[in-house]
């Protein structure tokens, strides 16, 4: 491996491309930063939003390492590359040339709103000596530890057992000590129960009684049980990739539709292809992550989930390029919500239409490490949410219609006035809605 | 006073013989047969199940069930490393293409789902023969046939392409030195690009012979019209023009351009003023004659004759003409007098093969002006171009050795001409491009798959005015490759089919993406044909085409094939055209030859309706010349020309895949290129069993399919006195059916209503719903023996009912008492009207089965519809039971699991399950199904407009039978919305309900019948 011992000077690790291009866009609209004095720390915020979709500090990406480039340019070409790379090409500068021709002819953004002080503090901060970075910074995102042990207390229950038998046969002993101290004869434990039992079993009353609460309660136990055959809420298999749903949606606020694009149009949400997540993690090869206690977590070295989804798609990460002619591998994911084949369920038609939000089924995926499935989905939770959830009538095949035609709203407020208008109402409890 | 007297049964009881003992010790003469209703019969074995096994199997399945149902399989989702563009899981993707199987061309939209095709449907507005039949609809299927060749074979042992390809390029060579013929064998070859192929083989190898082979030939037909115009093809049919149609057995509405003609038929068919009139000569009832207003009978071999009268009378010449019946005489009369009234804006047809009729039609036409205005030979179709002449030619050429190598591409002769398989003995070399090892590819040295067309690329010129291509909607799923890129490298191209299909369509200038995504392009023709001078050749070779005509050879008995929904035979593997009943004798799986009632009882066949309703019928031996055909089941069919019989071709496949293997009998093998001949006939040993679907014939003085005569119509417009509503007497006076009414009415304002509307007018019969409805709906096929017992799937059937000569008030006239004048009613006529009535689950809203269903299966919805929940069906089939219209279908089998259906239910296969509607359940045993309205069509297109965020708009989309029929008779769509074309059939003053007095206020209403005539 000719992997770059350098340690990580920077803290904007587990930032995702996503956030990077929305900051991209947000900074390359701003003219003039506030601050005009070269800063390492404004540096840092800079290259975050400028450079780092195309650069690190320690390894090439799509451009070259920029780790200690002070040392390698001068400032004022530099100064000239970054402002307008083109113009230092098309003038004739051989060094630009000859690195453009080494990065196979991709070209580079030009930066002319950036002011020389601007350049100056990223330069700044490229030269910045390796830190170790600093556990709890503000843009540290800690993988956090899934599955802390509660703390087991299995013993300490056993001891106090053991004191209360101690105690038991202590009292029993006392019991038994008053009763010859009285006269009468000492009986065991054992000839109490028994003439506790020959009594209620010859109570008519309570064995009536007994006979109906335990058949109550076996019926109950029962029915109960049987409604749950196949229901499979709670159910969290181990995935092929330990993706987290908590990095993703969660701390680093994808939108579920980014990956899950076909929930909008489909009856399948969809899982995403693995050249989705290359959007992304052709940048992110988790190298960067820390661990609680700061450290990394890989050593420097790339996720080996993340390199899964490399060798699925045949991605180099070495040489940054796909592998020509690659087998492809397929990820096999665990399907979680496995609705049976007689129920028809239609993403689109909940997402879109009814603008139902994806955690109103789903549940806190943001904050699942690993996905779970949340609901019961039985029939009965579907119908109870029919029941009560109201139909979005703006949306204009509701609220339209043709000139001189009544609309659906029109027609369902002649019929149910000023009734809440659930989806039960305009026929969503019919079996055939779902079952066909 | 007791007695001990004791009653033998018989004298082995009374000898107490082993036998007699063991009968008295069980229930059961006979063991029940519990296998069969336990379906597994691998699992059950031979082992004789007692009661107690059984209650054992009970208590183990139940038990297991419950533990399975606990622990959930785990199931996989994965998803694509790289996702097309294309693609949405979950939702349909559509491709323009061009559907031909060899026989038919048609412009298509292939429905895909998740990259595989499952649905065929029609092509764009404007496409030339956009639609599709029932062949287009389920050549899907076809796709995913298992019997399809997957690897190169040669002599018998699979191989690689290089191998076929360099044995070819060898024997092609050899053929050069030795002198011999390169022939490449064929269909109609209708494809440009094709075309320059066979062009550059031409100039490459002097050898080379093309022989262009339609296995139901139009040879001689094509003979006449390349003759007159120069141009080997057919003149296009343009009824907008025209005010008459005569067809001399041609069946129009089942031929090779299907879709366009009923289209156009139906769209003049109109109730109205200048309402087209349709006469129709025939032997055999088909579906046109079917559908005519007045029908004539006449024998295939008079047809030249009757043509050459009618050309008499129209032009006032003096052709010879042959001896002809009175009848046929008298009603040619008739006919000439019409077509007179009608000049040039009629349109004489005529079918079968023989280039005589072809001529004198062609003159007959030409007497009438009608060349150039409804025959439109500036518009020439190139669907059809065999040619049997050099057909014979080379097989002369086989026999004599002079063959060297063989190339046969989509083409299986030795099924469909006799002779043809001894002929290639002496070939030396032959190379089969084909789907299927069929009967001609299993007799060559080598075979090699060809793609499907929905696998594959290419053009099409269907028409001088249109150019079709046809894209791969799927990966090939065999290791096939396009004849023209095996055929190309033979002279030397490299080119791939998609880049000779790119390459025709940059020389016809279009535009490459919008041609593809249109699947074709209108072009301008440069057709030199001239109407007026077609029209004097015509005239004038019409003495000498009349002297051909009577030296036409009649006999006692003459027989005519004809074509059923399976075709030419090209699809003949397909099951889903197997199991549609015929249009006109609702028998399934089988072909036969129709007889007429009165040769029935001259020859002593008998068909006999066996005690649980089936038909049973005698079989024949069939002899033309010196081709016999055996084992022929024998049909009486209402409406058969007396001394003529009818045969459908297409069946008797031997090596065709495991459906179509052993159906039937070969009619090819009777050797009749004409269509039809001199048979003779002798009733065999033996009998047939027949599926047949309906055992009713007649209506029996119901009012089930109203019609009235284009002059009642028109007299009334209101149709109060042709359409009369029932009436019920209450003591709140007379009321209509709709308002003696028990039930609280639904609400059906709110929301919407769907409606269907049938116009009996536009129906053909021609049951390309039926597929269509059974590819929608996964319906399970289920095989002969079961529609046999009645136990048919389809959700859609089309109910055929002959006119019976007996009416109530004949019966009044001639004093026939109630069971006499039913039983005489029950007795289609000698020559009946056929009407067709397409029937499926009505949607009451007063639903009888709804009320009697004790688990709440099916209920009624607020859009009219009554829906089916079959996971709450438990079976009691209650609702069939009380279904007035008998549309409720009952799983009485796992069709998709039990053995018995392996050969004949593709969702028994790995491949034929992939043609399965993913968003529609799959049924299983016990369960009660029906006709949803294409509920999954209805939801998806409520879905769309909700994700538009638009109103509902009217057409929006349709189920898959109102999409699949050509004529458009099937309107669907929300009653409730203003103005919406359903709205407007339902005010129509033809519509009525089905059995309207039984109060059951159906969804589905049909527009009543008029017959052109007086």
């Amino acid at each position: 491996m000719n992997r770059s011992k350098t340690p990580i000077r920077m803290r904007f690790f587990a930032t995702s491309a996503l956030r990077a291009l929305t900051i991209i866009l947000m900074i390359s609209t701003l003219t003039n930063p506030l601050h005009a004095e070269v800063d390492a720390e404004l540096g840092k915020k800079l290259f975050k939003a400028n450079c780092a979709s195309c650069h690190k500090l320690d390894k090439k990406l799509v451009g070259p390492a920029l780790g200690g480039v002070t040392e390698r340019r001068s400032e004022a070409w530099l100064l000239s590359w970054i402002r307008n790379n083109a113009a230092l090409r098309a003038s004739g500068d051989a060094d630009a040339i000859a690195i453009f021709e080494e990065y196979g002819g991709s070209v580079m953004t030009a930066f002319e709103n950036l002011s020389d002080d601007d350049i100056q503090s990223i330069l700044a901060y490229t030269d910045m000596p390796a830190a170790a970075p600093a556990p709890g910074g503000k843009d540290l995102v800690p993988v956090p530890i899934s599955n802390v042990p509660a703390e087991d207390n299995t013993t300490l229950l056993y001891i106090l057992g053991g004191f209360l038998a101690l105690f038991t046969v202590l009292l029993l002993r006392i019991r038994n000590t008053l009763k010859e101290v009285h006269g009468d004869t000492a009986t065991t434990v054992i000839q109490d129960a028994n003439a506790l039992t020959q009594w209620l079993v010859s109570n008519k009353r309570f064995m009536t009684a007994a006979t109906i609460v335990v058949t109550v309660a076996f019926l109950y136990q029962l029915f109960w049980f049987m409604m749950g055959v196949g229901v499979e809420q709670n159910y969290q298999p181990v995935q092929p990739i330990a993706f987290s749903h908590k990095i993703h949606a969660g701390d680093n606020q994808v939108d579920c539709n980014y990956c899950h694009s076909s929930a909008r149009s489909s009856k399948h949400s969809g899982i995403p292809s693995t050249n989705v997540c290359m959007n992304c993690h052709m940048y992110i090869d988790g190298s960067e992550i820390v661990n609680e206690a700061g450290a990394l977590k890989y050593a420097g070295d790339r996720s080996p989930e993340i390199a899964k989804i490399y060798a699925a798609i045949g991605w180099d990460a070495e040489n940054r390029t796909y592998i020509e002619n690659y087998e492809q591998k397929p990820v096999k994911w665990i399907r979680l919500h496995n609705l049976p084949d007689l129920a028809y369920f239609n993403h689109a038609q909940h997402v879109t239409a009814g603008q139902v939000a994806c955690q109103t089924c789903h549940g806190p995926v943001e904050e699942m490490e690993v996905m779970y499935q949340y609901s019961e989905l039985t029939m009965g939770w579907c119908i109870n949410c029919h029941r009560e959830t109201e139909v979005k009538k703006a949306n204009g095949y509701y609220a339209n219609a043709e000139e001189g035609t009544q609309t659906i709203n029109e027609r369902l407020a002649a019929k149910f006035h000023d009734e809440k208008i659930t989806v039960e109402k305009i026929g969503g409890l019919e079996c055939g809605k779902c079952h066909y | 006073m007791a007695t001990d007297k004791v009653y033998w049964k018989g004298f082995d009881q009374l000898a107490n013989s082993e036998v007699s003992q063991r009968m008295a010790q069980n229930e059961f003469a006979t063991e029940i047969p519990m296998e069969q209703f336990l379906g597994d019969d691998k699992l059950m074995g031979n082992a004789q199940t007692s009661r107690r096994d059984f209650l054992k199997y009970l208590g183990f399945s139940t038990a297991a069930a419950t533990l399975a149902a606990c622990e959930s399989p785990i199931v996989e989702s994965i998803p694509y490393v790289v996702k097309p563009d294309s693609l949405t899981p979950g939702m349909p993707t559509y491709y323009a293409s061009a559907y031909t199987d060899g026989q038919d061309f048609a412009s298509v939209l292939v429905k895909t789902r998740e990259g595989r095709p499952i649905k065929i449907e029609p092509g764009d507005e404007g496409r030339f023969n956009r639609g599709t039949n029932g062949r287009a609809q389920a050549s899907v299927l076809s796709l995913y046939d298992s019997a399809r060749l997957r690897q190169p074979v040669k002599a018998g042992v699979e191989t690689d392409w290089s191998t076929i390809e360099g044995d070819l390029k060898e024997a092609v060579a050899a053929s050069v030195t030795s002198g011999k013929q390169f022939v490449l064998v064929t269909g109609s070859v209708f494809s440009p690009s094709f075309k320059s192929l066979i062009a550059s083989l031409r100039q490459n190898y002097n050898n080379f012979n093309h022989v262009e082979i339609d296995a139901v030939s139009s040879s001689e037909v094509l003979d006449v019209w390349e003759a007159l115009t120069g141009a080997r093809a057919l003149p296009t049919v343009d009824f907008a023009g025209a005010d008459l149609v005569v067809s001399f057995g041609e069946d129009f509405l089942n031929g090779s351009t299907a879709q366009q003609m009923s289209k156009a038929f139906a769209d003049r068919r109109k109730p109205g003023q200048g309402m087209l009139r349709h006469i129709q000569v025939e032997s055999n009832l088909s579906l046109s004659g079917a559908n005519a207003d007045k029908r004539i009978k006449i024998k295939p071999s008079e047809v030249g004759s009757a043509l050459a009268y009618v050309y008499n009378k129209v032009s006032g010449s003096n052709l010879t003409v042959g001896a002809l019946s009175a009848a046929v005489q008298s009603a040619m009369d008739t006919v000439s007098k019409e077509l007179v009234a009608a000049k040039g804006r009629s349109i004489v047809m005529v079918g079968g093969n023989s280039g005589a009729n072809a001529h004198l039609a062609a003159a007959v036409n030409a007497a009438l002006g009608n060349l150039g205005t409804t025959l439109r030979v500036d518009q020439p179709i190139f669907i059809r171009s065999g040619n049997d002449r050099s057909l014979a030619n080379t097989m002369a050429d086989m026999k004599a050795g002079s063959v060297g190598t063989m190339v046969l591409v989509g083409a299986n002769p030795a099924y469909v001409r006799p002779g043809f398989a001894e002929a290639m003995a002496k070939v030396d070399y032959s190379l089969s491009l084909t789907d299927r090892l069929d009967e001609t590819a299993s007799l060559c040295g080598a075979a090699a798959p060809v793609p499907h067309y929905l696998e594959s690329w290419a053009d099409f010129m269907p028409i001088s005015t249109e150019l079709a291509v046809s894209q791969p909607t799927i990966r090939p799923l065999f290791n096939s490759k396009p004849a023209i890129e095996v055929l190309g490298s033979l002279v030397g191209e490299t080119k791939s089919a998609k880049d000779w299909v790119k390459a025709t369509v940059a020389a016809k200038g279009l535009s490459w993406s919008q041609t593809l995504h249109d699947g074709g392009a209108t072009v301008s023709a440069s057709s030199s044909a001239s109407a007026s001078e077609a029209a004097t050749r015509a005239m004038a070779g019409a003495s000498e085409a009349a002297k051909t005509a009577t030296k036409m050879q009649g006999g006692d008995f003459e027989l005519a094939l004809y074509q059923k929904t399976v075709g030419a035979g090209n699809q003949s593997n397909n099951p889903w055209l197997h199991e549609l009943p015929d249009p006109i004798s609702r028998a399934a799986w089988d072909n036969y030859i129709t007889v007429s009632a009165k040769d029935a009882l001259a020859l002593g066949i008998v068909n006999e309706t066996q005690s649980d309703g089936a038909l049973n019928g005698s079989l024949v031996t069939l002899k033309a010349g010196d081709y016999t055909l055996e084992n022929v089941p024998a049909l009486i069919q209402p409406g058969q020309a007396q001394g003529t019989f009818g045969l459908a071709v297409g069946y008797g496949r031997t090596s065709a895949g495991r459906v179509a293997d052993g159906l039937g009998v070969n009619a090819y093998a009777l050797n009749l290129p004409q269509g039809s001949g001199v048979v003779s006939i002798t009733v065999q040993e033996g009998e047939h069993e027949f599926a047949s679907t309906q055992l009713g014939n007649t209506m029996m003085g119901r009012k089930i399919v109203n019609e009235v005569t284009l002059a009642d119509y028109m007299a009334d417009q209101s149709g109060q006195s042709w359409n009369e509503k029932p009436t019920f007497h209450t003591m709140d006076g007379t009321v209509s059916a709709n308002d003696a009414n028990l039930w609280t009415n639904h609400d059906h304002e709110t929301m919407h209503m769907w409606n269907m509307s049938i116009d009996l007018n536009s129906c053909t019969g021609c049951g390309a719903c039926v597929i269509a409805c059974h590819l929608e709906n996964n319906v399970p096929v289920v095989g002969k023996q079961e529609i046999r017992n009645f136990r048919d799937m389809h959700w859609l059937r089309i109910d055929r009912y002959y006119s019976s000569d007996m009416s109530k008030d004949r019966a009044d006239e001639e004093n026939l008492g109630g069971i006499d004048m039913y039983a005489a009613m029950e007795v289609p006529g000698e020559s009946p009207d056929v009407v067709f009535q397409p029937v499926m689950c009505q949607h009451c809203n007063h639903a009888p089965c709804e009320t009697v269903c004790p688990v709440g299966a099916t209920v009624h919805s607020r859009e009219g519809l009554n829906h089916m929940a079959y996971n709450r069906c438990i079976g009691t089939r209650y609702c069939a039971n009380n279904c007035p219209y008998k549309v409720r279908r009952f799983n009485w089998f796992n069709y998709q699991k039990n053995e018995r259906f392996t050969s004949v239910n593709p969702a028994q296969d790995d491949y034929g399950r992939m043609v399965l509607n993913p968003d529609v359940t799959v049924r299983s045993r016990g369960v009660m199904e029906k006709c949803t309205m294409c509920i999954q069509r209805i939801q998806y297109g409520k879905l769309e407009a909700k994700k538009a965020g638009e109103p509902l708009a009217d057409g929006a989309f349709t189920t898959a039978c109102a999409q699949a029929c050509d004529t458009g008779a099937i309107t669907f769509g929300d009653v409730n919305t203003a103005g919406s074309r359903v709205q407007v059939a339902k005010n129509d003053a033809r519509s009525y309900h089905l059995l309207e007095e039984v109060g059951t206020q159906p969804s589905v209403f049909y527009q009543t019948k008029v017959r052109n005539r007086a």
